[in-house]
């Protein structure tokens, strides 16, 4: 391995976690096929590389979000036990699942998700019913505003129906270590539809979260020595770097744009992965 | 329109200069390596740089878990006892998730 080579993953880290950042997720989805293809890198260390990215976007993306009040961090280490024990229950279930099924499972998902973003908006955010819907969430003081500004001014949201985005968050958490990628691809649909946060409070709020789920497993392959050091340093500098520039333009972005640019990020994702659940392999991803 | 809160500030200093931290620990680690020429880890005199990039990217696993433990103080020193046992719990379960790993790491390995 050269030094060109290392540039390479540098350059790679930089614009995958951009984009991620921009849409509230880590890179790992797109640094894993990058890798792999046009690196040829071995899946695994390209997993090992992809797994310190994911930190590397969340960490790195999670100080502007923070002081600009858009993480809702009590909510954040709430979902997070849910996330974290989705992801031990994905890696005890690893292995016994096949590769195929788990594809065609996150397909139904992506598109799922894309298609819920799609419709189903609009009047929900301002319609704030009776205080049934929020019980769970209440009790745990969840509620908070953030700052809009567009609006110049704070905006009040509350948190809807926790134990379904708990069950959701579960199995995010289970899906993501299962495929082995960040999830906030899942997270965020997750906390839009379930919990009807504004999309800013849901990116910024993922973003935080899936350092969490990552760092369970990136810990294990640490351990075991599938972090590479020569691939995944410049891939986690890389990222820090892509994740700062991402998170400054989704502040600025607009709501609608974020929204049409996540769904189509979804649609292109679940093509791809419906054409390896059915042996179809565009990116040339080995199982 | 408010400001962010002290624990929001404490987490965006604690994940910012750690991360910053650590690639600079990566980018110097690497650094020191290339200038011998190759950051392969088949050159042996490159291999005593390699543990400082090395050390980087464990810094840079350990950011998330210091971050809930810092939550867990903040919570506990607010008496918030039930946002307390949700930072609790999401430890216990990173910390299995390790200990499981670990144990299939040298099961694979055995």
């Amino acid at each position: 391995m050269d030094i060109s080579f290392a540039w390479w993953l540098f350059a790679v880290a930089v614009g995958t976690s951009a984009l991620g950042g921009m849409l509230g997720m880590a890179s790992g989805i797109f640094i894993v096929p990058v890798l792999t293809i046009f690196g040829h890198v071995e899946m695994h260390k390209a997993i090992g590389a992809s797994i310190i990215s994911v930190i590397a976007c969340s960490c790195g993306g999670a100080a502007p979000f923070l002081n600009s009040r858009l993480t809702n961090v009590r909510l954040a280490i709430v979902l997070e036990v849910a996330t974290t024990l989705g992801a031990l229950t994905g890696v005890l279930l690893a292995g016994l699942i096949p590769i195929p099924y788990l594809f065609f499972l996150f397909a139904v998902i992506l598109f799922l998700s894309a298609q819920q973003m799609l419709s189903k908006r609009g009047a929900v955010l301002s319609a704030n019913t009776g205080a049934d819907c929020c019980r769970w969430a209440g009790a745990l003081k969840l509620h908070s505003t953030y700052p809009d500004l567009a609006l110049a001014r704070d905006v009040d949201y509350q948190v809807r129906r926790l134990p379904a985005g708990m069950g959701l968050m579960y199995g995010a958490g289970l899906i993501s270590a299962l495929l082995g990628i960040g999830s906030g691809v899942l997270k965020i649909p997750a906390m839009d539809t379930a919990l009807r946060l504004p999309i800013k409070v849901s990116s910024a709020t993922s973003n935080f979260m899936i350092g969490v789920t990552a760092a369970a497993s990136a810990g294990a392959y640490f351990m075991r020595g599938s972090v590479i050091t020569a691939i995944a340093g410049p891939v986690a500098l890389g990222s820090v770097i892509g994740a700062v520039l991402g998170a400054r333009i989704l502040i600025r972005l607009s709501n609608e744009k974020l929204r049409l640019l996540f769904i189509v990020v979804l649609m292109i994702l679940g093509l791809q992965m419906l054409l390896e659940a059915f042996g179809i392999h565009l990116m040339g991803r080995a199982a | 329109m408010t400001a962010a809160s002290p624990l929001e500030r404490s987490l965006a200093r604690l994940l910012n200069y750690g991360t910053w931290l650590a690639s600079a620990a990566i980018a110097a680690g690497l650094g020191l390596v290339a200038m011998h020429g190759s950051i392969g880890a088949s050159h042996p005199e490159n291999v005593s740089w390699m543990w400082l990039a090395t050390a980087g990217i464990g810094l840079l696993i350990l950011l998330p878990v210091m971050r809930v433990l810092l939550m867990l103080l903040f919570f506990l020193y607010r008496r918030d006892y039930r946002l307390a046992l949700a930072a609790v719990l999401v430890l216990t379960i990173i910390l299995t998730g390790v200990v499981l790993g670990l144990r299939t790491a040298s099961g694979a390995a055995g």
